[in-house]
């Protein structure tokens, strides 16, 4: 087998790096992860150092575990990348196949389309809670009111005037309290990772046969049956990877998240980690673990899922 | 039934006109070739006739009932694409199952029609393969067999094998003929290669320019072509054509004769050349021959066993009866 050492011995240094780059930051969040380790405690000095005396097995886990925000930043992890996931592709799907047409105008519309991925994360935030969120100043808060001004006004117009003394006055959402702010981060993702989905769909959709398609007109299919028995398996590959590739990204949200509430009864797991991270190294790598092992979970749900299109 | 006619059917694409007004007539049951050089508009002309083009003017009429109007579905034809165009996440049974599920046609009557397309064409043991596992010939069957279980009043084939190799063409050339034999279906197909159409045709349709050159039976187009056109496109190896003194000799402004038609004289021929590139295929022999003094080349089909070198002299005596005869318009003298 000497034949296979030059190979192996080639390979070698990238897979020592590889491994250094990846084992030693986990296994030195293992070992935190079990230890007694905080940045600044005036009565116990010797936990401020990782020193394996300061050994606490699986307290740290424990401590974590019983937090009141773990679960909620668990859950919210998920609500969020999965509505994200479900709310891109959807649109995604729609936006690619209306403009994959001819129609005049098509290269501008398609370079706006693409325009909100080029945004920053932390400047698409400010954006959308501040100028169309904000329920008093923003695009929603001009809206609510002026629709209740509206209806205030035709509640006196003769005739119709009865009718519109039902309705109620609407109240404009807040999205930076409590719950409300994670449908905010997940609005604003969407539209900032739409374009992507859009993007990746679009190149899809101009590679699909033609001839299939007029061999599936001729065979009887409507519009409907085409993109339900041509397009959309034919999208099957790209959808996989626009999944897989926002679940990575979105597990580790974190900047709209500070910004819309500052982790204000909305809190993912990441957030949670750098809460802990002001003090608790310890209680913030046992989060690192226990984020580790969702990420794994979800992914191993996603290769079930999307494998098989995949492999196909 | 499957009567198609054409009554002035024109197509433009914007300003440029692909195919000026023509008329043709397919019979129920015929099998008829649509031949001519790349871009002559065969293609297109199958396209309107399927509803996949709109006609610019004119009518197509299937079974005395205008169609021009009607959707490509509701025609009642089936076609087989040159890609094949199957679904290639579908396996071949749902492939072959599909226009009928869009017709919502009850499972058992689906599977009972699917088996018997399959049987036709050997398919049975692909049936729960994916188009993508096949090889191109198989492809090339699931593809008619998607189009005979609508049962389809006409069939319309755009050069369906021009993308298998040279034996598997000569035998799917034949199955389609066969198939053609046995269903007695009116069968459209579209090719560039004129051993195709000489082949399989009942009725050979020769267009040049979205012009139809000459309709005829296979026979009639190679005994009497109307034009130089249908004369040097029917035929291989081509026919030879010769101008200036020898044409007018015989009354016309170019004469043609086909390679078969000229016989290897020994020193009494009416013509003699130098032996140029010689082809032997075994049961015949082409020689290209030069310096002749009528024309660049003559090519002439001799027995296998005739054996000539590269530079020797040959004499020829072409065969007096068979010289066809064309005016200066490129026109058939009769």
């Amino acid at each position: 087998m000497s034949d296979r050492k030059l190979p192996r011995l080639l390979q070698a240094p990238a897979v020592i790096l590889l491994l250094i780059w990846m084992l030693v930051p986990l296994s030195m969040t293992l070992y935190f992860s079990f230890i007694r380790y905080v940045l600044n405690n005036l009565r116990r000095p010797e936990w401020t150092k990782p020193l394996p005396s300061n050994w606490r097995g699986f307290g740290n886990y424990e401590f974590v575990w019983n937090n009141k925000d773990f679960w909620l930043a668990i859950q919210n992890s998920l609500l969020i990348v999965g509505s994200i996931i479900i709310l891109t592709v959807t649109l995604g799907i729609l936006i690619a196949v209306l403009i994959n047409r001819a129609f005049p105008g098509r290269g501008i519309v398609r370079v706006l389309l693409i325009s909100p991925f080029f945004v920053m994360p932390a400047v698409n935030a400010v954006l959308w809670i501040n100028m169309i969120l904000d329920p008093v100043l923003g695009l929603q808060g001009l809206a609510v009111d002026g629709i209740n001004q509206l209806i205030v006004s035709l509640q006196t117009a003769p005739g119709v005037g009865w009718f519109f003394s039902l309705w109620p006055q609407l109240e404009p959402i807040s999205f930076r309290a409590t719950q409300t702010s994670a449908y905010a981060v997940i609005i604003m993702v969407t539209w900032q990772w739409t374009p992507f989905a859009v993007l990746i769909f679009m190149t899809s959709l101009q590679s699909e046969d033609q001839q299939q398609k007029e061999a599936a007109i001729l065979d009887g299919a409507g519009a409907w049956s085409q993109f339900r028995f041509l397009t959309l398996p034919h999208l099957g590959r790209p959808i996989a990877i626009v999944v897989m590739i926002q679940a990575i990204f979105h597990l580790s949200l974190y900047a709209e998240i500070e910004i819309v509430s500052r982790g204000n009864g909305n809190k993912n797991l990441p957030y949670l980690i750098g809460e802990f991270a002001n003090n608790n190294i310890g209680a913030a790598s046992a989060t690192g673990i226990f984020a580790v092992i969702l990420a794994n979970i979800v992914a191993i749900f996603l290769l079930r899922m999307i494998g098989k299109t995949l492999m196909e | 039934m499957g009567r198609i006619v054409l009554d002035k059917v024109s197509k433009s694409f914007g300003e440029t006109e692909v195919i000026p007004p023509l008329d043709l007539t397919i019979e129920d049951g015929e099998f008829a070739v649509f031949v001519g050089p790349s871009g002559c508009g065969k293609s297109t002309l199958l396209r309107l006739i399927a509803g996949l083009e709109d006609a610019t003017s004119g009518k197509v009429i299937i079974d005395d009932e205008d169609v021009t109007q009607v959707s490509p579905s509701k025609r009642g034809l089936a076609m087989v694409f040159q890609s094949y165009a199957l679904y290639p996440h579908m396996t071949v049974r749902k492939n072959i199952a599909f226009p009928l599920r869009m017709a919502k046609m009850s499972q058992s009557e689906m599977n009972q029609r699917v088996e018997q397309a399959a049987g036709i064409l050997n398919l049975a043991d692909y049936l729960d393969k994916k188009p993508g596992q096949l090889s191109g010939g198989q492809r090339q069957r699931v593809a008619i067999g998607r189009a005979i279980v609508r049962e389809p009043s006409a069939f319309l084939f755009d050069e369906p094998l021009s993308n298998l190799d040279a034996a598997l063409r000569v035998g799917m050339r034949l199955e389609i003929g066969e198939l053609h034999q046995r269903l007695k279906t009116t069968m459209i197909y579209v090719t560039h290669d004129q051993v195709e159409a000489m082949t399989m045709a009942d009725k050979i349709v020769v267009l040049q320019a979205g012009v139809i050159e000459q309709v005829g039976s296979p026979l009639e187009l190679y005994r009497t072509p109307r034009n130089r056109f249908v004369a040097g496109f029917i035929g291989s190896p081509k026919m030879n054509f010769i101008g200036g003194d020898e044409a007018a000799k015989h009354g016309a402004h170019e004469i043609g004769i086909r390679p078969e038609h000229i016989a290897v004289a020994n020193g009494s021929g009416a013509w003699s050349g130098v032996v140029g590139v010689s082809e032997h295929l075994g049961s015949d022999t082409f020689f290209h021959v030069h310096d002749t003094g009528l024309a660049e080349t003559i090519t002439v089909r001799a027995d296998g066993e005739v054996s000539l070198n590269a530079g020797d002299r040959i004499d020829l005596a072409p065969r007096e009866d068979v010289i066809h005869k064309f005016d200066a318009q490129g026109m058939r003298i009769a």
